[in-house]
């Protein structure tokens, strides 16, 4: 992977900076005391590694392991049915349903939240009276745990609850509608809770990004004629490229991991209209003690979230973490 | 130059922006308060008042309900677990984590970016997808109800993206500084506790509230895990209080609140850090 | 250097918390555990049951305090869940390690699939004489003749109306048939009422149409095997469906019913005939107690009726058989005996099933000797009809094991949202039962 060289290019620069000795030594010939270096190296790596591979990568073969079988979850496993779960996953409709709405959720963060976080970010980046304050009021909401967000706003979805009584205040009463209880829009009321919490964390994140842009650009692009749209679009956009790339990044990984927020307030119902991968596997794994089948769902999951990052690394992410994950940062 | 430039610019710029920015922050202003504000609020009126007036102010306010949370054992011991696991989750994630990231910036070794490239993969792992998995391994080994059992894992999906953040700003730390501690007769490791790590402070400072950020607001996992009420964290603690107590709407407001109030607090505490801590991560990847 | 002191002291505080997290793991003295001890040989049980809300929750801890006064040495925490957690939650204690002492048993099929993590107490021997006592009620809690849980009332399924929106959309007498029913839902639908309230969002209320439908269709010979057999693939519950279908054409519900949940709150399918915003409800005879909590117009509860489901023309089912269930309590084999037995067996003691059926309106007892004690007209109206019932299906969720009771439950849900079909609901409890 191109990444992979450059970082390697980038490490062999530090190393030799930061170990000028051990170059020296290197040239004449095997370091001095391998051993004491092997030794730090187990005691500083191997702690974390061995966290990582047990919590992380151990969970999912075990996974792909049980998914082999069909397993109430008590008792040993017996009753083995090789891929017959996996099969079973790609063909449920209710599956692919699900799968579908994390695709809506996260098309849905793509073209809403990120204009909308973007105008704003744009919009406040100027010294404001109470900017502060401003910056800490709309980071609140991703402070707050989902679930609280959910027990939140489900009890002011209520019909004839706060929000309903906010519309008809403003005049709107008629387009008052069953929330959550409507299929055809619960997922996008839920998708508004989840615009809530997390619109305050992508303006910080492209406020910061913004304030990354040295004003002398915008400044010399004024003075050559162009005007505040020209300069937005040409030279803070693209300026402002990598730190979209990133929201966008966290934004898919959050979509498909979407859980809390939707299991409380409406455990994927009406009738599946608002099921998520997630609760979908949930659902299916622990309320019909179906472990197996449950087991072959966190695989597939798995699977799709691994193929989607890997994707976005190597197509939307290589410019830019190729040089900054791995450059020095000032 | 630059106040003749300034003067010239503000001269061109949209003659409306100045006042849209400040229409723009009241509402959102409003908007991320008032569902908030309505939580608070809430709490201090009876559960006939609210199914009667929804959106009306506290007639007269009662403070019965907050009393009685704040009386009970429940929400302390939530507020416990969640500050236990959220510790023990933070430290194992930090600490193993700086260990690493020392490890994979300042030492050269084969397959040195092999390891860095398999934390870097748990980044594309949700760990919502990995619970059930967790549950079942977690069951093999008896770990369940068990603080332990949802901490290690909390540490664990943490450490991909300490080691992350870590391992650049480790990096940057000039090898000179390094030299002159070899020089003056200390080990690697000691350069690592003694110069590294306070050096490191602002990143390991945001890795930190990272970490306990996420491992405070989980949810599934410790439904998954936790039994006994006892040991229920506080998003548990709340998402619980709603159905237990569906019919006393006062009261879930008064609990949903009040669980709010240590995320709040700690934000307004940790802000400039957290916030820093962002401008650092945008900052890093200005490419 | 100060620095490091400051990890150090971070490190130091992080291992207390380690060291305190592990000790804290390992000892079983949180109350909320099983089968903690005391001191002096006094134990501790916890107990998981649905009741939430008054007056049910409050007779129950007036029932752990007489037992307590009866028993010194056994205490026993009152733990409410919610009745829609205990499907997930149930599953989940009963595979670790800490599960409840007492649980709310529903018996049936579920039990059966309950019974396999091996945490389940094997009642049989222990509680004989309840069990003789209980008669004919206690084999809903049996495995193949083996005891594991204490049924502690009855339920039988019927509808709930409000006899003054009833008079207001000018319906005389209540439907007994079908084609009766839907008259009358016509009637309340032309006078502005919501004819029948539903809590679809739990989706287990749902299932109670279906259910019913194949119990008049079908022949008890059919229902009987189709529970053993973990199939629904007869002819008679393809009547059934095809019943499921002309009634649902008539737009019978309230709206947003897809939403409304059954129990909880005032907006609840109970909350709304409670508060008179629907006329009637397909439920259990738990539905008085659920309803006298969810408003505080106490008048209104005097306004509350009962009908049996009405007969289906030509079907060839028992035209007696009712459908039904019950609640009970099962004990896990980590709890301290004969302590939890004797906690069951109190709960059906004469006294305490007054106390439920009479302040609590349960439903009806267990114990057939509290009968005498239902207050409530419809309850002895259901008390009779359920002595002279040819049959009592047990709700199929509950009867079929739990990963078929969920298919149905969801597929039934699904059909109610407008997807699928009648068959539909057949298939999916045949693919699930492929799964066992």
């Amino acid at each position: 992977m191109a990444q992979q060289t450059s970082a390697a290019a980038a490490v062999a620069e530090s190393t030799a900076a930061a170990f000028p000795v051990a170059r020296a030594a290197r040239t004449r010939g095997p370091l001095r005391r391998p051993s004491r270096k092997l030794i730090e190296l187990v005691v500083l790596l191997a702690p974390a590694l061995a966290l990582f591979t047990f919590f992380v990568l151990l969970p999912i073969c075990v996974a792909a392991y049980y998914g082999l079988f069909n397993w109430s979850g008590y008792g040993p496993l017996s009753d083995f049915v090789g891929l017959h779960n996996y099969r079973l996953v790609l063909d449920d409709p209710v599956f692919r349903q699900s799968v579908l709405h994390n695709v809506m959720i996260a098309a849905l963060s793509l073209v809403i939240q990120l204009p909308l976080s973007l105008g704003l970010a744009l919009l406040l980046n100027r010294r404001m009276r109470g900017g502060t304050l401003l910056r800490l009021a709309v980071f609140a909401p991703y402070v707050l745990s989902e679930a609280t967000t959910a027990v939140l706003w489900l009890l002011m979805l209520q019909p004839g609850g706060f929000v309903d009584q906010l519309f008809n205040a403003v005049g709107l009463g008629h387009e008052v509608k069953l929330w959550l209880a409507d299929p055809s829009i619960v997922l996008y009321t839920l998708f508004v809770v989840i615009t809530w919490k997390y619109i305050g964390f992508g303006i910080i994140l492209l406020l910061a990004g913004l304030q990354g842009i040295p004003a002398e650009l915008r400044e010399a692009a004024a003075i050559d004629g162009a005007s505040p749209w020209q300069v937005t679009r040409r030279i803070t956009l693209p300026l402002l490229g990598p730190t979209i790339r990133i929201w966008v990044f966290l934004s898919m990984i959050g979509s498909l991991q979407l859980f809390d927020i939707v299991w409380i307030m409406t455990v994927g119902g009406p009738a599946n209209a608002s099921s998520t991968m997630v609760t979908y596997m949930i659902e299916n794994g622990f309320r019909s003690l179906e472990f197996g089948y449950g087991s072959a769902v966190a695989v597939i999951l798995f699977i799709i979230s691994f193929v989607f990052a890997l994707l976005y690394q190597r197509f939307a992410l290589r410019r830019d973490t190729a040089g900054a994950l791995t450059r020095a940062v000032g | 130059m630059s106040v003749a430039v300034q003067s010239y610019r503000r001269g061109r710029r949209f003659a409306a922006a100045v006042p849209l920015s400040y229409l723009a922050a009241l509402v959102i202003l409003a908007i991320t308060l008032v569902p908030m504000l309505y939580m608070f609020i809430g709490g201090f009126r009876t559960t006939a008042q609210i199914n009667t007036s929804p959106a009306g102010l506290p007639h007269p306010w009662v403070w019965s309900n907050y009393k009685t949370i704040l009386t009970t054992a429940s929400f302390w011991q939530n507020l416990g677990n969640s500050a236990l696991i959220a510790v023990i989750a933070t430290g194992l994630a930090v600490g193993l984590g700086s260990m690493a990231a020392f490890a994979l910036s300042r030492y050269d070794f084969r397959l040195r970016e092999s390891w860095y490239l398999l934390f870097a993969i748990g980044l594309l792992f949700p760990a919502n997808v990995a619970s059930l998995p967790i549950y079942l391994l977690l069951k093999h080994i008896n770990m369940l109800d068990n603080f332990l059992g949802v901490a290690l894992p909390e540490a664990a999906f943490s450490l991909p993206f300490t080691i992350v953040i870590l391992r650049p700003f480790m990096r940057a730390i000039p090898g000179e500084l390094q030299d002159a501690a070899i020089v003056d007769g200390a080990s690697r490791l000691t350069f690592f506790l003694r110069v590294l790590l306070p050096l490191a402070r602002p990143a390991l400072m945001t890795v930190s509230i990272l970490a306990f950020v996420t491992s405070w607001n989980a949810y599934l996992l410790p439904f998954l895990a936790f039994t006994s009420e006892s040991k229920f964290t506080l998003p548990l603690g709340v998402a619980t209080f709603q159905t237990t107590y569906s019919q006393n709407t006062a009261a879930i407001f008064a609990f949903t609140a009040l669980s709010m109030l240590p995320a709040l607090a700690f934000f307004v505490l940790a802000q400039r850090r957290i916030v820093g801590g962002l401008s650092g991560l945008a900052g890093s990847v200005k490419g | 250097m100060r620095g490091t002191r400051k990890y150090a002291a971070a490190a130091f505080a992080a291992a207390a918390a380690l060291a305190l997290a592990a000790c804290s793991s390992s000892s079983a003295s949180s109350p909320s555990s099983g089968g903690g001890k005391g001191a002096k040989g006094s134990v501790t049980l916890t107990w998981w049951n649905n009741a939430t809300a008054n007056p049910l929750k409050s007779v129950y801890l007036s029932v752990i305090t007489t037992f307590h006064a009866s028993h010194p040495n056994v205490n026993i925490t009152d733990v409410p869940i919610q009745n829609e957690q205990f499907p997930t939650k149930m599953p989940l204690a009963l595979q670790s390690n800490s599960p409840p002492d007492i649980f709310q048993q529903w018996g049936g099929g579920q039990e059966a699939t309950q019974i396999k993590s091996g945490k389940l107490e094997n009642l049989t021997s222990m509680a004989s004489n309840l069990i003789s006592a209980l008669g004919p009620a206690a084999a809903g809690w049996q495995v193949d003749g083996q005891q594991y849980g204490i049924p502690y009332d009855l339920h039988m399924v019927g509808f709930w109306y409000r006899k003054d929106l009833f008079a207001k959309a000018g319906i005389k007498t209540t439907p007994t048939t079908m084609p009766q029913l839907n008259a009358d839902v016509i009637k309340l639908k032309a006078a502005g009422i919501a004819p029948i309230a539903v809590g679809s969002k739990d989706r287990w209320p749902d299932a109670f149409y279906w259910d019913y439908f194949a119990v008049r269709e079908c022949s008890i010979a059919t229902l009987k095997n189709a529970v053993k057999a973990v199939s629904a693939n007869y002819p008679c519950f393809a009547k059934a469906g095809n019943d499921l279908k002309v009634f649902m054409a008539t737009k019978p519900f309230q709206v947003g019913f897809l939403g409304t949940p059954a129990q909880v709150g005032a907006g609840s399918s109970a909350g709304l005939v409670a508060n008179g915003k629907a006329a009637m409800e397909l439920q259990g005879d738990w539905d008085p107690g659920v309803m006298s909590a969810l408003t505080s117009n106490k008048k209104a509860l005097d306004q509350i009726g009962w009908f049996p489901f009405p007969a289906v023309p030509g079907a060839a089912g028992s035209p007696s058989a009712l459908l039904g269930g019950g609640d009970g309590f099962s004990c896990t084999t980590t709890a301290p005996e004969p302590a939890c037995v004797d906690f069951l067996t109190y709960l059906d003691s004469p006294s305490v099933q007054e106390k439920l059926v009479a302040a609590a309106d349960v439903g009806l007892p267990a114990n057939p000797a509290a009968s005498p004690a239902l207050t409530l007209p419809a309850e002895k109206q259901i008390l009779q009809l359920s002595q002279q019932a040819s049959y009592v299906q047990n709700y199929f969720d509950i009867a079929y094991p739990t990963n078929v009771g969920q298919a149905l439950d969801n597929a039934v849900a699904d059909y109610f949202a407008g997807q699928g079909t009648p068959q539909g609901i057949v298939t999916a409890i045949d693919q699930a039962a492929s799964q066992q």
